[in-house]
């Protein structure tokens, strides 16, 4: 991200080029947006997000840890810019190691926001961070037809440079060279206005960047406006899956989740050999303590019973919950823990849902006693001492 | 203790090679960061595209380090983090040109032919094939490599052509029209951009630029092919083995590379699994919490966590743990870069939208490398031990027999089950389609498996005192020889046994089971004297100090191995032997034991156990090996073994800590001196040859050892004698490489017999244009390259025999290849710690033991009374 935004500088749309000595931003103000979006995303929690005119895919890189989105979608013009990042948002080994809990999509589009893609239809928030200044007046036009007409997400979040800022800017001409026009608030406002009622939106203006002290009466140095559908578009529906494909796929990946059944089962896996080894080791521990102190085996004590879990500082409800499930126990030289015990781990619980379901997992993978009700290890294996 | 063999195969070198280079990685993007710094964000670590080196680098250094000037020859491709790779470099050392006998043919004749499956597969480049190698530059000049890159990708004018380019070196299959092209293009801000295009070389197939070019298309077509890159190797992230016993995933994928191979373009591809570790170092301290006391966790936890390697959950980062900070905790705060601060909670929460669960625990430390190499203070990032996964093997793994069984179980492929995996590689070559076109616009033909027809060398007789055998099986002669004298040994009249108090019996009962093996051996061991010490080192070491004289003979001992040899091989030197209680206690097990324990003894008193017959009369063999030692990784270990007999039972050793990190020996003319010397006094004569096994050799070294090893022993052989001094050869000897061989026996695939010769196709070039530095087209008359085999001298119980790489580097001796294999061949025979055949010949093999002695346990040079015993077995 930082290292690669070094680079964004040159010739990214970002205004706070170093040059301009006189105002800066902590943290630099491009951040602050990508903040502002990824705010947005906590705050509602969408499940499908698309960023028109990613570029270097830096905020897709940022939202993809969030863990409520479920698609991501980037799209630009810049085909080579799409394939050199794409592979940024690859998985990497911890995301097959340790799965997220919903599957994450994410794929680039090369193509215009000015052209309509049914798979850019259905979507809960679209951000057009610092693009539409990019536009010339007829793409302007053609643009809220696109975003708030046809794709018509559920929010939409559009950045533009404040001009009522740049007088605090030593040359007070456009913040970049491809910038077609700088809006003062006033423009902005006017524009948003009119498009959030054509299209039945609601919109509510920000920004990010603040002015120094003394300029207050400037306005924030990029101007926000969040817009919000109205109503619920339930027509929408029948019109996915019958639009054009326009767009060209230029990279696209899905990460491995807890939805997916292998996956799901693995983390399963692993953490009942956790715990099993955990509560084994536990019971091999007390077992040494009797050991050094005879006068506390009870003879003829057949099947030993695991007295309890270690003395916990403070019992919270997980805690209790794991008191009342049934006990591990010992038959000869095998340790049993109860499938009920294991499903009242919480996170094995969340996991598996019931029994049934846990032993399914465990198939044969992990051995069960003859009635298939408890983990059935050798006490006596000690491969991890 | 009885002979070990030591793991072979793709997974420790993969394994290792993984951590090496994400250690590697860290050292080079090591950004000054704040001390807090855990925020590294998401890194690219596949290359992208064609380009191969690490995202962020200024061109100014690529064109700096590569030397674009259009003359220049030396220019090579950029491996990840600009590195050249070093395996390359050595391809382009021939040593073959000055050794008269083999220019024309460096093949044997003799032995039973054998049909050889290969793991290597045509890769059919059309006659008149070229590369083009172009030199782009910008105006205005542009730094970002990834903005260069971009410009030029997104070129209309480029776009449907194959290319690779760096973000400075661009090379097509296709020329263009002129030899200068003049292309712009606009960025994002819609500043234009001249791109020049010139070019600087046409290049044939046979161009070690363009092997790597080559090597850069298949990796793409890997990526293509859903692959993920750790290290050199892709994996299969999508079909992983599970081993939830061990908390282990094992990620199945290919080692691949291009190179040229004795009359053509190969690819060669290895099956490879990455080892992860499901294990975060939460988890790993909650663990060991539980098995230590409490009071000692800490120590124990720092104890058993600094030095290794973690890799980040959130960004796929590796970091080295260098001290665990116990003050401080999640919920502590630190100054981000921008000046604000944060708690470690709020932010993993802010930045990755991760949940600490566990808010008591401490943090890792890890020092990051400064990357502009100045003075100024290391930086430290935090790192939250719950985000972090362990890599590696598992530091106990190496002992634990289930794990490794396991592990070998999973990864440890037989010969048909490999040849299944590369089948399936091939066919997605050949039939996914982004790969195929991928091949077709380089104008590439990926081609069939190559076969090939080796050599059987015929088996050896073993030479025993009274009694020479055929052994059944040349893998373990250990049945054919039990009641066999061996050729010599002093017997053991005074000897100390130290042992803990509660390995009485055990100790008593291995003494009768040792007298018994030993009579029909014809090792004579007396009654030692007994002493029972406490069970701690200290005991051991008092004991030992006490009761040990010079006139004692040999010492037998359990426990603290490294205290005690390191005593007993340098301050007192006396032969020793240690054995663990643990491995008496075998049931069932104890005569085979004794036995081998028995055979141990005889070797460290300077016995021989047996020969085979070795047709030149007066031939001195030398082992070298050169390994880091444990502690100081600025120190090399060089151990130096040489036969002082024509018979090759009896050995010199010789070894010395060298302070350089580079793997090459600096004191061979005095041990080469020495040696000489010795076989002087024992045989009253100068050997007639002498050939030199160089093992260890890293990668990218052969050129030093050719131009700074081999002239030291050259000087020591010639300063010796006045006359005729004796002839000398030099073999570097490589267990790890690519090629794999499986013998076809109807339809099922075998590995391939003992004793089995590669000399032919699967071999290095035979000829190859030497390039030239003054024009870009002309051919220069071309040379041979290399003298080299590989042989198949060990026995691979579970899964593909890894044959060994023999490269004679230099050669007075001018032995027929045929009996220079055989040579070879029966080297491998006399190990006296294994009763069968080894992978490598004995001298190497001495060697290799003497300096894991010396780097593991020793940390100084063993006494030279010791030089003539076998004593580091």
């Amino acid at each position: 991200m930082f290292e690669i935004v070094c680079n964004s500088v040159v010739d990214g749309n970002v205004e706070e080029v170093p040059s301009k000595k006189v105002i800066k931003f902590n943290p630099p103000l491009y951040k602050q947006r990508y903040q502002f979006v990824k705010n947005l995303v906590e705050q509602h929690q969408p499940k499908k997000v698309a960023d028109l005119g990613c570029g270097d895919v830096c905020l897709l890189a940022i939202l993809k840890y969030q863990k409520c989105i479920e698609e991501l979608v980037g799209v630009d013009i810049n085909e080579g810019r799409l394939k050199w990042n794409g592979s940024r948002l690859s998985p990497c080994v911890g995301d097959h190691l340790d799965p997220r809990e919903l599957d994450l999509a994410i794929t680039l589009y090369h193509g215009s926001v000015l052209e309509k893609d049914c798979r850019l239809l259905g979507f809960d928030l679209a951000a057009c961070i610092e693009l539409i200044e990019h536009f010339d007046s007829e793409d302007l036009a053609k643009f809220p037809e696109v975003v708030f007409g046809y794709m018509c997400p559920a929010m939409i979040v559009i950045s533009t440079p404040n001009s009522e800022f740049n007088s605090l800017f030593p040359c007070a001409v456009f913040r970049d060279s491809d910038h077609k026009f700088e809006w003062s608030r006033m423009q902005f406002q006017t524009w948003a206005l009119d498009v959030a009622s054509r299209y039945n939106y609601s919109v509510e203006f920000t920004g990010v960047g603040e002015p120094p002290t003394g300029a207050e009466d400037v306005g924030y140095c990029t101007q926000i406006g969040v817009f919000r559908r109205k109503a619920e578009a339930a027509e929408l529906a029948v019109l996915e899956h019958h639009g054009e494909h326009v767009y060209e796929v230029v990279y696209t990946t899905s990460y491995p989740s807890l939805q997916q059944i292998n996956y799901r089962r693995r983390v399963v896996i692993y953490l009942v050999y956790r715990e099993v080894s955990r509560l084994k080791q536990k019971y091999q521990v007390s077992l040494r303590q009797h050991e050094l102190e005879p006068e506390f085996i009870a003879p003829g004590n057949q099947t030993g019973k695991f007295t309890s879990d270690l003395p916990v500082p403070v019992l919270t409800e997980d805690d209790k919950a794991m008191e009342i499930a049934p006990q591990p126990f010992c038959i000869e030289d095998k340790f049993y823990v109860p499938l009920q015990r294991i499903i009242a781990y919480p996170r094995l619980g969340h996991l598996c849902g019931n029994v049934e379901k846990l032993r399914e997992f465990l198939g044969d993978v992990i051995e069960l006693n003859c009635d298939g009700s408890a983990v059935k290890v050798d006490l006596n294996d000690c491969s991890d001492f | 203790m009885p002979a070990k063999k030591r793991p072979h195969g793709d997974l420790a070198a993969s394994g290792l090679r993984g951590d090496k280079s994400g250690r590697a990685r860290v050292r080079a993007r090591g950004m000054a960061r704040s001390p807090g710094a855990a925020e590294p964000p998401s890194v690219v670590l596949i290359d992208n595209e064609a380009s191969s080196s690490s995202d962020c680098e200024r061109t100014s250094r690529i064109s700096q380090k590569c030397g674009i000037s259009p003359s220049d020859s030396g220019c090579t491709v950029q491996e990840r983090g600009g590195k050249v790779r070093r395996d390359i470099m050595d391809l382009a050392v021939c040593t073959r040109e000055k050794l008269a006998h083999v220019r024309d043919c460096k093949t044997g004749s003799s032995g039973i032919p054998v049909k050889l499956v290969t793991n290597l597969f045509n890769l059919d480049v059309p006659q008149d094939w070229q590369l083009y190698q172009y030199h782009v530059t910008y105006s205005p000049d542009i730094e970002s490599r990834r903005l260069r890159i971009a410009l030029l990708y997104s070129h209309r004018e480029l776009s449907n052509k194959a290319k690779a380019f760096d973000g400075v070196i661009l090379f097509l299959s296709q020329k263009l029209e002129e030899k200068v092209t003049e292309l712009s293009s606009e960025t994002q801000r819609g500043e234009t951009v001249k791109m020049t295009i010139t070019l600087t070389r046409e290049l044939p197939a046979s161009s070690p630029v363009c092997i790597q070019v080559f090597n850069i298309i298949f990796k793409k077509i890997l990526k293509k092919l859903s692959m993920y890159q750790i290290g050199r190797n892709f994996y299969k992230p999508s079909e992983p083995v599970e081993i939830p016993q061990h908390k282990l995933s094992l990620w199945p994928g290919f080692a691949i590379s291009v190179s040229h191979f004795e009359t053509k373009l190969l690819l060669s591809a290895n099956v490879s699994y990455k080892i992860l570790r499901n294990e975060t170092v939460l988890e790993f301290m909650t663990d060991l919490c539980r098995k230590t006391s409490e009071s000692c966790f800490t120590q124990t936890c720092e104890k058993q966590l600094v030095g290794l390697i973690v890799l980040t959950r959130y960004n796929n980062k590796t970091y080295r743990i260098d001290d665990i900070d116990w003050s401080v905790k999640p919920t502590h705060t630190f100054r981000k870069r921008d000046g604000a601060e944060i708690t470690y909670v709020d932010y993993y929460k802010q930045q990755y939208d991760i949940i600490l669960s566990d808010l008591n625990q401490p943090v890792l430390v890890s020092l990051l490398k400064n990357k502009k190499n100045d003075n100024s203070e290391a930086q430290m990032a935090h790192l939250i031990p719950e985000l972090c996964f362990l890599t590696g093997m598992p530091g106990q793994a190496t002992s634990d027999f289930q794990l490794m069984k396991a592990v070998a179980k999973e990864t440890r492929l037989d010969p048909l089950v490999r040849q299944q995996h590369l089948a399936r590689l091939a066919d997605d070559f050949q039939r996914n389609k982004d790969a195929r076109f991928e091949l077709e616009t380089w104008g590439l033909h990926f081609g069939c498996q190559m076969s090939l027809t080796g050599r059987v060398a015929p088996a050896e007789k073993i030479i025993m005192q009274d009694h020479t055998c055929q052994p059944a099986s040349a893998a373990d002669w250990s049945k054919d020889i039990r009641t066999c004298k061996v050729l010599s040994a002093q017997s053991l009249n005074k000897w100390l046994v130290i042992c803990s108090n509660r390995a009485e019996s055990v100790t008593e009962n291995f003494l009768n089971c040792l007298r018994r093996v030993g009579g029909p051996m014809g090792f004579n061991v007396d009654r030692p004297k007994i002493i029972k010490v406490q069970e701690n080192p200290a005991a051991f070491i008092h004991a030992i100090q006490k009761h040990v004289k010079y006139e004692v003979q040999l010492v037998s001992i359990g426990y603290y191995y490294d205290s005690i040899k390191k005593y007993l091989s340098s301050d007192c030197p006396v032969p020793s032997q240690c054995v663990l209680a643990q491995t008496l206690n075998k049931q069932g097990m104890m005569l085979s034991v004794a036995t081998k324990i028995a055979m141990q003894m005889i070797c460290k008193l300077g016995g021989e156990l047996w020969a085979v017959e070795i047709p030149l009369k007066s031939l001195m063999v030398v082992g070298i090996n050169v390994c880091k030692d444990a502690f100081s990784q600025r120190t090399m270990v060089v151990g130096f073994v040489a036969s002082i007999n024509p018979r090759i039972t009896r050995w010199f050793s010789r070894c010395i800590l060298q302070r350089t990190t580079a793997h090459v020996a600096d004191c061979l003319k005095v041990f080469m001196i020495g040696a000489l010397n010795r076989w002087y006094r024992h045989n009253q004569g100068l050997p007639a040859r002498i050939i030199v096994y160089r093992d260890g050799v890293g990668d990218g070294q052969l050129q030093t050892l050719v131009d700074y090893e081999v002239p030291q022993l050259l000087s020591s052989v010639i300063e010796a004698s006045s006359n005729t001094s004796p002839k000398l050869s030099v073999i570097v000897v490589r267990k790890k490489g690519m090629p794999r061989f499986l013998a076809e026996t109807g339809r099922n695939l075998q590995n391939p017999p003992l004793g089995t010769v590669v000399d032919s196709e699967a071999t290095r070039p035979e000829w190859q244009v030497r390039p030239c530095s003054a024009c870009l087209l002309s051919h220069n008359p071309s040379f041979p390259l290399r003298y080299d085999f590989y042989l198949i001298s060990q026995m691979a119980c579970r899964g593909t025999v890894n044959p060994t790489y023999y490269n004679v580097i230099y050669d007075d001796n001018g032995l027929k290849p045929d009996h220079m294999q055989r040579l070879t061949f029966k080297l491998c025979h006399v190990y006296y710690n294994w009763m069968g055949l080894i992978s490598i010949p004995a001298p190497c093999q001495y060697a290799r033991k003497l300096t894991f002695l010396v780097a593991q346990s020793l940390h100084k040079e063993p006494s030279l009374e010791l030089a003539n015993s076998l004593f580091y077995l």
